[in-house]
Order: structure tokens, then C-alpha cells, then sequence
């Protein structure tokens, strides 16, 4: 490999020159408009905070996820229903990368959400992984830090998908959308961090992958 | 100078005398070339009954019977209290509060034989002595750095395993365990040097019962330079001819054939708790100490293992077995002690454990880890290894955990989608079903399904032509009958897309047979919404 690659490869960079931040196209052109890399910030932590379910949080996901599917892992941690395989076979994504973890304890309560929590950093930190996926409550902010660092540790993208009241709330997280319902049809994207603004995006796959 | 009693012992008859060996002419060559190493653990008996306690308490070690009851060890703690070694149990116990512990020759016994494991990793030639071991270092000093840079190694091990250790050097073992007997971290390397160092040397130091020490304390000889200068018949003749020979082997006029230590091919090691322990976070000190000997024989093999089996002794007499898998061979203590403790982490004890075993039956050949490029663009070199990474997730979330999904061909959207059991580090690709090519079924139907199904269906009433459901779902009118499973659980369903106030799209279905109720089943998640 040489000193140019290298470069290229954006791992390296020169001294008085601003470290890019890498990036990932989202697959939706109007959302990556929106966002201040053109795309997913990589490797990140991204929080996708929304109220209403079926809304299309994880559509927004499915592109990167099966790009990533490729060449390296997938890892699911507790989703809140049945992922359909043969749905995501059909967004491209590759079933054999995929690893969901549901900690056995059906218990509800702290003890709980700390294994889906403890069991997501470990995914994010896993340098053979390519994105993460949980649903998470309140996390505290030192451990949103700490998921935000073990996104970079690991190479990791990080989807924390979380209701909407904790938007209120500082996060160390990359990346902060706010997703609710559009008046006619599709999804309304909101970036809460950073320069603010928004986009209607109707996630649909003749769009997106 | 001679006592009365000494006097005695000489004019015993001939009868007691025994042949006195003659001098050897030169000192042997072999002890020249060799080099030994002692380690001295004054504290050992303490030491193995207390080195799996979490948390220190004033301990001492007693022996005798009944009233008679005298401290052989007090460690640091209970010194802290004024108790030395010699008091009455009696005395102790008005001192302050201080546990009592007795000496345990088995555990003893064991617990040398793993420290011979251990040195192992050090040199070929080891041998166990009742108060230490010796070991030869000529050959390996190199390899390790030079003999300061394994003093600071083996001192700082011994402290991991829960011991302490005096160590010394010299070109016989008799010798350098006489050195660190007298807790001198003194190096002799030449032979000619060696008369010197014990010359000064308190005749304690060297392995005689109580009577030999008293009987030459009465004739006035208190170093080992002292024995020395003793006519050497009449050393001979006074003691028995044991302590002539124990002498010239100490300055290497004789060999000194030992007994060395031979590695068992399986690990097997055991540790009594001094105190039960209710907790499975208070193992995890024994839990070390038994990784370190682990280890430590792993290394001196040139091994390394994927599975450790752990048995927990409980004081209602059953024992416990685990089994923690680890992914990929190794022979890291921080990761072995990681991935235990991670383990034991989701376990409750239901009744408190007072012993400890770790059994390790394979072992491996160690695997050069392959030189990876220098510039290779690999993801950082703090994050985890995919195998490194499950093998913590199965340890602590339990095996069952840990899944992968696959589509399956049947008609039936719960059964679309098969759950495979994870399998060690990676699938098992015969459990993927392979009967269809993937979505053939689906195709044919060229029907929505979508991305999640909920864990069952859930009953939806029905209200004013509207499903109750987030505000009122309406139904659309693409009707899809899925009549399928006659040979197990069958189903007979119209499937519906119903919309919701906010355009959000949820899978329904009517039941064909029975009440004929509403279901929710699906949530289409925007993107598996494939109408345009």
C-alpha cells in the first residue's frame, strides 16, 4: 500500500489539514442533502428518536445495512419485533452477516436494558462488525460517550433507536434525527444536532437501494 | 567448647559408628556448569489456605492438639495484632479478632506440584523441595533477560499465584536453597565464589530437624562455615553421616541427583476457599489464581486451550460444573480471566461454595499468529476480533442468546423466517435450509410483506368500519389469502394493508374459520412498503 493510498484512505492526514470525517451514503439523496457529511457519519453513533412505530426509523437504515451486509457483520441486539428475513433478503441484505442477540431474561427492568446496552458497545467495539442496531429507554449520557467511543474503537455504525422525549436531552451521539410523521405521505426527518433543518423523505425502496 | 552432652554422644561404642565418607578428591564438574535457582516460600502453608480469599483478614495458622495449640504463621494482619509465630491459640484470641486456619498437608502437596507446573515454563529441570523449589537457570537466564530480569518476573508471578517467595542463586541447588532460606537475595554464579557466601551463613538455614540443630548449637557451631572447620571425621561420627553428605553436596564436593518435575499432559488444579462465599463476584481472585497456573503450564508446553471446565464445591456436598467456551485457542490470562468472569457473571449461587477446580483436558499447539501488514487498513488495533467478540457475548448472555436468521419456504409469514442457533464461532451451514432457492414462494405470491412481524398476533376490534388501533386503521382493499400448514398448525387468513391516521402501514389479517377475528401481525416500516 502506499503513502498516497494511505491517504486517500483518509486514516492518515497532514498536519494543519482538518481530519475528514468519513462518511456513508444513506441511499435516500434527500436525506443525504439534509445531513452535514452527505451522509451516515462513519464510523458514529447515530440516534434515530421517533414515537411512532412503523414509521420507517429502520427503512431509513436499510440501505448502509445491506452495503455493510458485504463484508461484514450485522449484530441486532433485542429488536423490539420478528425482523422478516425474507424483506431484508429483498433490501439486499446478506442473512449470513446478520447475528441477533436476545439476552434470555424476558425480566423488564434495569437489569435488562443494561445487558442490551452492555452487549451493544461490545458489538460496536468488535472491529468485524459493520453496524449495530438496539432499542433502548433512557441511556445515561456518560454511557452514550462511552457507545460514541466504541463506535470509533471498533469502526463501527451505531443505530440507537430511542422514543422521542429523551430529543430534549444532551447526547454525545454524532448524529440526532428526529423522525415523525409527514402531513401527506412519507417521513419527516429532523436534525436536532448541529445546523438544523429538516427533509421529507418518503423512504420507499424504489428510492433507496 | 564441647558440651557434656556432646562428649557423651562420642564415647558412645563403635557399635553406633558408621563408615564416614571419605573426602571426594575434586570438586564434581557437573555442579560447575549448572546453575540453580531457589525459591524459598517461608509462608507456604499459610499461604495455600488463604490465597483464594477475596478480602484480608487477620488469619493464623496453628497446629497441635487441644489446649496445646500454637501459631505456626500469622500473616500480615495479624502480625499488625502483635501475634508472632510460637504464641498459645489462647493467647492469640485475647489479642483481637482473628481467624484460625489449620494446616492442610493435601491441599499442600497440590499446590506444590502446580508450582512445579509453573517453574516449569523456566527451565526443564525443576525440582520441589518441602520448602521451595530449585531450578536450573544456566540455559535459560538468556532467554529471559538475564537472572534480574527473571527474579522481577518469577517475584512478581509468585505474587499473582498468592505467594511470596525468596529467591537466590547459586551452582548448587543445596546451596541456593540454603541463600534463600536466609532470605539473602544473593547471586553465586562461580563455583570458587561459593565457599565465601556460605561462610557467614546461619546454620538455620540449612534442612536439619530440631535435635540435629540444638545438638550442634551445644558444640558451639552457629554458621555454616562453623561446620566447615569441624574435623571432618568427627563430624561424621557425631552426626549422621546424612549431614556430611547434605554438606558436600551444598559446596558441590558430591552430586546431588533430585527428582524432577514431569508435566501431566491434562491440567488439573484445585483451591479450598479459606471461608465460604455466597457470591460469585468474591471467586474471582481464587478464579485468577487457579488462571495464572493455567497459564503459566500453557506457556511452558507452548499451548494453548479452547475450553476451561470450572466445578464449584458447595457446602450442601453437590459441585457445580461449567464449561466456558472460549471461540478461538489461547493462553491469555486476561482474556481467560475475562471471558470466566463474564460467565459467572449470570450465575446465582444457591448455596455458598467452599472449593474450586479448574480442568483443562485439550490443549492445542500454539499458532504463530500470521505477521500482519504494517500499513494494512485494518479497523483499529484496540477494537475486538469477531471471535473474541462472541465468545464474550456467549459467555455472559448465555448460548441460547446468540442467533442468526434464515428465510425459510413456507407460506405461513411466521414460519417465512427460521431462528438458527448460533454454533460456535461461526454457522453451522447444514442448518441453514437449503430446500428452495430463497424467495421463490414469495415471488410467486408478488405480494407486501413486511419487515417486522409482532412476537403474535394481536386481536384488533373492530369499530364504526375502522380497526381500534393507534387512532383507527383503514383497510385497504388488496386482499391476499394465505391458506397453508394442513399438515401441523394451519392457517386460513385474508391479509390486509390498513393505514393508520398518520399514513404509518400495518399488516392485518381476518380470520376464514372461527370467530373471524381481526389480527395485527406486521409493521411495514416504510421501506418494505413495496407500492409506489
Amino acid at each position: 500500500m502506499s503513502l498516497d493510498d494511505l491517504i486517500r484512505s483518509a486514516k492518515v492526514w497532514r498536519a494543519g489539514q482538518v481530519p475528514p470525517g468519513r462518511s456513508v451514503t444513506t441511499g435516500f439523496p434527500t436525506l443525504d442533502a439534509l445531513l452535514p457529511k452527505r451522509g451516515w457519519p462513519y464510523p458514529a453513533l447515530v440516534e434515530l428518536l421517533t414515537d411512532f412505530d412503523g414509521i420507517g426509523a429502520l427503512g431509513l437504515c436499510l440501505p448502509v445495512l445491506a452495503a455493510l451486509s458485504q463484508q461484514r457483520w450485522l449484530i441486532w441486539v433485542a429488536p423490539p419485533h420478528l425482523p422478516q428475513a425474507p424483506v431484508l433478503q429483498r433490501h439486499g441484505i446478506n442473512l449470513a452477516r446478520i447475528l441477533m442477540i436476545q439476552p434470555a431474561t424476558p425480566r423488564a427492568g434495569s437489569a435488562d436494558s443494561n445487558s442490551h446496552l452492555w452487549a451493544f458497545e461490545q458489538a460496536l467495539r468488535c472491529g468485524d462488525c459493520g453496524a449495530s442496531l438496539v432499542w433502548l429507554e433512557h441511556v445515561e449520557p456518560l454511557h452514550l460517550r462511552r457507545l460514541q467511543q466504541a463506535c470509533e474503537v471498533g469502526d463501527n455504525l451505531g443505530f440507537l433507536f430511542r422514543p422521542a422525549r429523551y430529543a430534549a436531552e444532551a447526547s454525545p451521539a454524532a448524529l440526532r434525527l428526529l423522525l415523525t410523521p409527514a402531513a401527506k405521505a412519507g417521513l419527516c426527518v429532523e436534525l436536532l444536532k448541529g445546523k438544523r433543518g429538516q427533509a421529507t423523505i418518503s423512504v420507499h425502496p424504489a428510492q433507496g437501494a | 567448647m564441647y558440651s557434656d552432652r556432646a562428649e557423651f554422644k562420642v564415647r558412645q561404642p563403635a557399635r553406633n559408628l558408621r563408615a564416614v565418607p571419605a573426602t571426594p578428591r575434586a570438586p564434581v564438574t557437573v555442579a560447575a556448569s549448572r546453575l540453580w535457582l531457589a525459591i524459598r516460600l517461608p509462608q507456604f502453608p499459610l499461604e495455600v489456605v488463604l490465597r483464594g480469599a477475596e478480602q484480608e483478614r487477620a488469619c493464623v495458622l496453628v497446629a497441635g492438639q487441644g489446649t496445646r495449640q500454637r501459631v505456626l504463621f500469622v500473616n500480615a494482619l495479624a502480625a499488625r495484632l502483635n501475634i508472632r509465630p510460637g504464641l498459645p491459640l489462647s493467647a492469640v484470641q485475647a489479642l483481637g479478632e482473628v481467624v484460625t486456619l489449620t494446616q492442610d498437608p493435601l491441599a499442600e502437596a497440590r499446590a506444590l506440584e502446580q508450582l512445579c507446573r509453573w517453574a516449569y515454563q523456566f527451565s526443564p529441570l525443576v525440582s520441589a523441595t518441602g520448602t521451595g523449589l530449585v531450578l536450573e537457570v544456566q540455559g535459560s537466564r538468556r532467554l529471559f533477560g538475564g537472572l534480574k530480569e527473571l527474579f522481577g518476573r518469577l517475584r512478581r508471578e509468585l505474587r499473582e499465584l498468592g505467594y511470596r517467595g525468596a529467591l537466590a542463586v547459586a551452582p548448587t541447588p543445596g546451596a541456593a536453597m540454603a541463600l534463600a532460606s536466609a532470605q539473602r537475595q544473593q547471586v553465586v554464579t562461580t563455583p570458587e565464589a561459593l565457599a565465601g557466601a556460605l561462610h557467614e551463613l546461619p546454620i538455620e538455614a540449612l534442612v536439619l530437624t530440631s535435635t540435629q540443630l540444638q545438638d550442634l548449637y551445644a558444640i558451639g557451631v552457629r554458621t555454616v562455615g562453623d561446620c566447615g572447620r569441624l574435623p571432618r571425621e568427627g563430624l561424621g561420627r557425631r552426626f549422621a553421616p546424612e549431614l556430611l553428605r547434605m554438606l558436600d553436596q551444598i559446596y558441590g564436593r558430591q552430586p546431588d541427583p533430585r527428582r524432577y518435575f514431569e508435566p501431566p499432559k491434562e491440567f488439573f488444579s484445585r483451591l479450598e476457599l479459606p471461608w465460604e462465599v455466597r457470591q460469585t463476584q468474591a471467586l474471582h481472585t481464587a478464579m485468577r489464581r487457579l488462571l495464572h497456573e493455567l497459564t503459566a503450564t500453557l506457556r511452558a508446553q507452548a499451548a494453548t486451550t479452547r475450553e476451561l471446565h470450572w466445578v464449584l464445591h458447595q457446602t450442601d456436598n453437590t459441585c457445580s460444573h461449567h464449561v466456558v467456551g472460549l471461540g478461538t485457542p489461547s493462553r491469555d490470562i486476561e482474556r481467560l480471566s475475562l471471558v470466566t468472569r463474564e460467565r459467572f457473571h449470570r450465575e446465582t449461587l444457591n448455596s455458598p461454595v467452599r472449593a474450586l477446580e479448574l480442568r483443562v483436558t485439550a490443549v492445542e499447539a500454539e499458532v504463530a499468529p500470521a505477521m500482519s501488514d504494517l500499513f494494512q487498513p485494518t479497523p483499529a488495533c484496540a477494537a475486538e476480533s469477531w471471535p473474541q467478540f462472541t465468545a464474550r457475548l456467549r459467555a455472559r448472555l448465555g448460548e441460547e442468546a446468540l442467533q442468526g436468521i434464515a428465510v425459510d419456504s413456507d407460506h405461513r409469514p411466521e414460519r417465512a423466517t427460521t431462528w438458527i442457533k448460533w454454533q460456535g464461532s461461526n454457522w453451522q451451514a447444514e442448518k441453514l435450509p437449503l430446500k428452495l432457492p430463497p424467495y421463490a414462494p414469495l415471488r410467486v405470491t408478488k405480494s407486501q410483506r413486511p419487515l417486522w412481524l409482532t412476537h403474535r398476533p394481536i386481536p384488533l376490534y373492530e369499530r364504526e368500519g375502522r380497526l381500534e388501533w393507534h387512532g383507527g386503521l383503514v383497510v385497504g382493499t388488496e386482499r391476499e389469502r394465505i391458506e397453508s400448514g394442513w399438515w401441523g398448525e394451519s392457517i386460513a387468513r385474508d391479509y390486509f394493508v390498513a393505514t393508520d391516521r398518520h399514513g404509518i402501514q400495518w399488516w392485518v389479517y381476518k380470520e376464514l374459520t372461527g370467530q373471524k377475528t381481526w389480527y395485527l401481525q406486521g409493521i411495514f416500516e416504510g421501506a418494505a412498503n413495496e407500492s409506489r
